[in-house]
Order: structure tokens, then sequence, then C-alpha cells
């Protein structure tokens, strides 16, 4: 994937710029908010990646600009602390998803990938199929093999996160986040507990578990088990 | 120290010398206008004499003729105690008897006119026979009575001039008195010195009130100052504990650590203990954050009712694995003004920490109701509760129940609740559940978007 990361903070952007790279991206850097706008109306990126503080042009003020010139690249927002109306203004401004600082780079990179993946606007999809699950948005019915799964409400909305992510890391925070719409840590891992009972559900019938656990990150759905 | 210089320069000072001065003109204006009307009067009074006099002078002629006329001033002559002159003039003009200096009077009775301020009073008659008889009186009286007088009002305003200077400098001692214990205290507190107060009188005057109200200031001052040493405090010592388990973990690591294993696992266990050092930092920080807030720009109609059916479906089945149970009680569309984000993490602290400070078998619950003006909303547990004198501590940072020091948690939880509760407008209160806790949240109701403008 082709990213565009816009950081003011010489080390931090080093390591973005590394870490990105070894996980097979391509990176375009920019030290300021001016460059990272030139930047990202010259080339297409498939995600950017604006910090919110930025010397001169601000990232908020970024992004905004960038939306006014109808650039719709993914945008996700980085923040040192989660002030109290920063998601909120983030989204506001244009911005597609947001992160704190400091933060694991397996989230950054789950979150880069989920951003990628979004389905472009205007495409409605009423069933998502993987394997053999097959997931009805209209009827928010599950079926495994052709025998339904009866799922409870947030069940359901974990499944469909990830078979929408099918095959990549999604964290424990993005289900956090895109389920239980919770934009902090609790201390309580709701997410394992919710994410065992899908699990049992979905593999009552004696099937191998589509879902892998990757330890201290989150779950990866798998396509090729049926 | 008080000197003469603060003294002068006081404004009791000046004020009670303006009053003086004021008072003095007004003695001054009394008296002036006391003296003119009382020798108007004594002049008056003294007009009628000199007629009366020349009058019964007439009349010793009418009825004994010249002879009984001159017997009787020739009386009158004898008398040391009068300042009545008297002249007889006769048909000729020349003086028959009497005082030769009053004779230009009886051609004008005003006398002549050079010397018309200390004109006599005169009456003058003529007799039967042409001649003229002519009564004065030099005003000597009236002049006397008059002088007493105006000695008598400068006396008095000498008096209300000495009185008043006086008054001044006693009151602007008094003023600044009464000022300086205030000063003293403000010039310790200053220094440094948060204890000192000032010393009441207990009049209940107006300096006792400043007194008083400026003591409640510095009781204020003093318990966020404690407060803030208190955090700063606990902030360090909380901090100190992970900070030294990492470095502890490290050290370890860098003596016993062989194979890359090892390593991997050591870095795993120090990027734990790290994450935690944020993690309280960062409550720290949103706390600030929360309280230093006022602005609401970010809140947004948010449905309680919503948020509590999510927290309450996302609670339930860890509540039930560690065996608790939670029960819930929302009342639907009850709308309150907010951050939805931080309102989240409010509730879910609190069900959290029901959950984490009950014993296995507790059930906790969640309650959402409107009343009034109101959204009441509380969680409560069947627990052990919390004694009525720790409801208060249990809200300050990094406070912790002595059985709940072991257990997981960084002491952040309710002050992180407390706070977001005021800045929603709403109050955060623990109560007794009988048995249990009870941690309740009142919020002003606000309704959603399109709703409150229906008609």
């Amino acid at each position: 994937m082709k990213i565009l990361a816009v950081e003011d903070d010489a080390p931090t952007l080093a390591l973005l710029v590394s870490s990105l790279e070894e996980a097979g991206h391509v990176v375009e850097q920019a030290g300021d908010g001016q460059t990272g706008l030139r930047l990202a109306r010259e080339t297409a990126h498939d995600v950017a990646v604006v910090d919110r503080m930025l010397p001169g042009l601000d990232g908020l003020e970024l992004v905004r600009q960038l939306r006014a010139l109808g650039v719709q690249t993914p945008v996700l927002f980085l923040t040192t602390m989660g002030g109290i109306s920063d998601r909120v203004d983030g989204l506001e401004a244009g911005g597609d998803d947001y992160l704190v600082k400091p933060f694991a780079l397996a989230e950054l990179l789950a979150r880069i990938n989920a951003l990628a993946r979004r389905p472009p606007l205007g495409r409605v999809e009423t069933i998502i199929r993987v394997a053999n699950v097959e997931l009805d948005l209209v009827t928010r019915r599950v079926t495994r093999a052709g025998h339904v799964v009866d799922l409870q409400p947030r069940e359901f909305s974990l499944l469909e996160f990830l078979m929408r992510n099918v095959g990549q890391l999604v964290t424990r925070r993005q289900l956090l986040e895109s389920v239980w719409d919770f934009h902090f840590d609790p201390r309580t891992n709701i997410v394992e507990t919710h994410m065992s009972r899908l699990r049992a559900k979905l593999n009552s019938d004696g099937g191998p578990d589509p879902i892998e656990t990757v330890r201290g990150s989150g779950y990866i759905l798998h396509a090729d088990i049926s | 120290m008080r000197t003469y210089r603060d003294l002068l320069r006081s404004a009791g000072l000046r004020f009670t010398l303006l009053y003086t001065l004021a008072f003095m003109v007004s003695v001054g204006a009394i008296g002036w206008l006391t003296v003119l009307a009382v020798t108007d009067a004594l002049e008056r009074q003294a007009q009628r004499g000199v007629d009366n006099e020349a009058r019964a002078l007439v009349d010793e002629f009418n009825a004994g003729g010249r002879q009984d006329l001159e017997a009787a001033l020739t009386g009158r002559f004898a008398n040391p105690l009068t300042h009545t002159r008297y002249v007889l003039i006769g048909a000729d003009g020349h003086v028959l008897l009497g005082d030769a200096a009053l004779l230009p009077y009886t051609r004008d009775p005003a006398g002549p006119a050079a010397s018309r301020s200390d004109v006599p009073l005169t009456a003058a008659r003529k007799l039967g026979d042409g001649s003229i008889v002519l009564v004065a009186d030099d005003l000597t009286d009236v002049r006397d009575v008059e002088a007493v007088v105006t000695r008598a009002f400068l006396t008095a305003l000498a008096a209300a001039g000495l009185l008043g200077l006086g008054t001044a400098l006693l009151l602007s001692s008094a003023l600044l008195h009464r000022l300086d214990a205030i000063t003293r205290t403000a010039e310790a507190v200053v220094a440094g010195d948060l204890t000192q107060r000032i010393a009441r009188t207990g009049s209940q005057d107006e300096f006792d009130r400043l007194a008083a109200t400026l003591n409640r200031m510095l009781d204020r001052i003093g318990g966020l100052m404690v407060n803030l040493r208190q955090v700063s405090t606990d902030i360090a010592h909380d901090l100190r504990t992970p900070l030294s388990r990492l470095r502890q973990g490290l050290e370890a690591t860098s003596h016993r650590a062989t194979t890359a294993g090892d390593y991997r696992v050591a870095v795993e266990h120090a990027v734990e203990e790290t994450d935690r050092i944020l993690d309280i930092f960062s409550a720290l920080l949103r706390i600030a954050q929360i309280e230093a807030t006022t602005l609401r720009k970010s809140f947004r109609p948010v449905s309680l009712s919503e948020l509590f059916h999510t927290v309450a479906d996302a609670y339930a089945a860890p509540a039930s694995d560690s065996g608790r149970t939670l029960v819930a009680r929302i009342v639907e569309d009850a709308w309150v003004q907010a951050d939805h984000d931080l309102l989240a993490q409010l509730f879910v602290n609190l069900v959290e920490n029901a959950l984490q400070h009950t014993p296995p078998g507790s059930t906790v619950g969640l309650e959402l109701d409107v009343r009034g003006g109101s959204v009441l909303a509380a969680v409560r547990d069947d627990g052990l509760g919390v004694p009525a004198s720790e409801r208060e501590k249990v809200l300050r940072r990094f406070y912790r129940l002595e059985r709940s020091r072991s257990g997981p948690g960084n002491g952040l939880g309710l002050s992180l609740a407390a706070a977001v509760a005021e800045l929603h407008g709403g109050r955060l209160t623990l109560s007794d559940a009988q048995p249990g806790l009870r941690v309740s949240v009142t919020f002003p109701v606000a309704l959603p978007i399109g709703e409150g403008v229906a008609g």
C-alpha cells in the first residue's frame, strides 16, 4: 500500500516510516502540514497517517483543506493524549479513524488495513460470505455451512467486523470502538468474553475454529478454513 | 510599622477632616445668621425704647410744663446706668439743657451723613412752647450683646474644629489599626504562611465581616494547596512503584537473561509495565483536562438509555463469568447534553468498580430514570459498601480502601468518574444501598435535536 505519513517529531516519523516499510508498505513522508498537504494533492495514497498537532498548518486544518479540494484519501489521525473532544473534532474535520499515542505497531497496521479495505461509498452489501460462513446484514441472520447460528446483537457485530477484515489482524481496541463505541481501555476484557461466546456458537457443530487469537494484539478471521 | 505619614495619607483622616470642615462652615453660617437676627431685634427694641421715652417726656411737659420736664430730665441725667442721652432745645434754636452734641439730629433725624454707621437711635418731639426734646440711644447695649453672641459662636466654632480634628485622628488611627491586622495577615500569607488567619473582633461590623470572608478565602486556598501537595505526593508515590518494578525487571534481565527468548519475555514485561505507567499518566491528564474544561462545545445530545443498554450488554457476560449478576432497569428516551465517550467511560468505570469490589454471588444493578427535569443514573451493588467516613475520600485521586489496595486498578477510576459527572453539570454521590454501595449521578435532562422545538 502507498501511505503518506505526516508527523513533525523527527524520531517518531523515522520510527513510523521504518515500521510501515517493514510491513511492506511504500511510504511518503512529510515533517510539516504544508508539505503534507502538497504531497497529498500531488499523488494518490491509499491511506494518510496525520499527526494532529503540527507546526504551521495544523493536522485538522490539513484534512479540512484536503477534503475541500475533493481528495478522499482515508485519513488516520494520531494524537498524543486523548483530549476531551479530539475524536469528534477529528471526525468532523474529515478524518476516518483516530489513534492515541503511544500505540502498539500492530494497532497502527490493523487500522491502516481496515481503512484501505473500507468499501467505497455507494456500494451497499447485504450479504457477506467468508468460507462457509454467511452473514445477512438485512435479516441479521448468520449461517455456517447452511445451519443457522443464533447470535446476540454484539456477537453479530463482532463477526461482521471480522468478516469485513478477513485475513487481517483486528485489534481489541478496534473491536471495542466499532462494536461498543467505547473509545477508551476498560479494565475488563469484554472483547475476549464476547469473542469466546461467539466462537462457541460458531463452532458448535464441531467445525474448525476460523478465528485465530493473536496474543496481546487481537484476532484474525481466516478464509481458508471451512 | 505605622508612621505619621501613613496616618496623614489615610482615607479615614481625609474623610473626617472634610466632614469637620463642612460642619464648621455650617456652624459659622448659623452663627452669622443668629447675630444678624439678634442685632435686628435688639435695635427694634431700642427704637421702641427711645420712642416711649420721648412720649413720656412730652407727657411730663403737658402735665407740668417746662419746669416738670426739666426736673425729669435732671433726674434722668443723674442715673449713671443708662446709655440714653437727652437734649432740650429752645424755640430759638439754643440748647437749654442736655447733650449739645445731639444738636444736629434735631434737624435731620438720620444725623450727619459722615458718621451714619455710628448713628444713635433718636426720637424728637416738638413741645407746646416751640422747644424740641430729643432722646437718643447710642446702641452700646446692642453692640455689647452682639459682641457676646459673636464670641460665643466663634468659641463654638473653634471647639468644633478641634473636636473634628481629634475625631479624625482617632478614627483614622482606629481604621488603620483594623486594616493593619488584615494587612499583616495578608503579608504573612504572601510570605508563604498559609495558616495565618485575620483576628476577628466578633463585632460583626464591616471589618469583621470582611475578615470572615477573607479567612474563608484563605481556608479555600489552603485546602486547594493541601490537595495539590497531596496529589503531587501521591503521583510521585504511585509512579515510583511501577517504575521501581520496571527497573528491577530490567536489572534482573541484564544479569540473568541468556537467550533471545529470555530477552523477549523481559521486553514484553517492560512494555506492559510502561503501559501501566502511561495509563496512570493518561488518567491523571484526563482528569486534569476535564477539571479545567468549562467549554462544552463538543457536547451533543446523547441517549443515556442507549449508552446504558450498551454498557449492560457489554458487562452482562463478564459479570456472569465471574459469578456475579448484572441487572438493568433502564427507562427509554433519557437524553443528556454530553460528550458520549466520557459518559461511556464514567459508567464503565462505575460498573467495573462494582464488579471488582464485590464478592462473587453479588448483584450489580444499573438504573436509569427520568424524574422532573433530571436524569437519575445509578450503579448499585449488594457488596460490602463503603463506610460513610470514607465516601468522600474514595473520590480523591489514588485513594483506595484498605481492603482493595492489593487488587487491580490505580485508584483513579472514581476520581475520573466524579470529574466527568461535574463537567456535565451533574454530581456523583455515594450512598448506602443497604447492603452495598450505590453510586448515583444526576444530570439535567436534554431533549434530542428536533424534538425540543416541535409546536
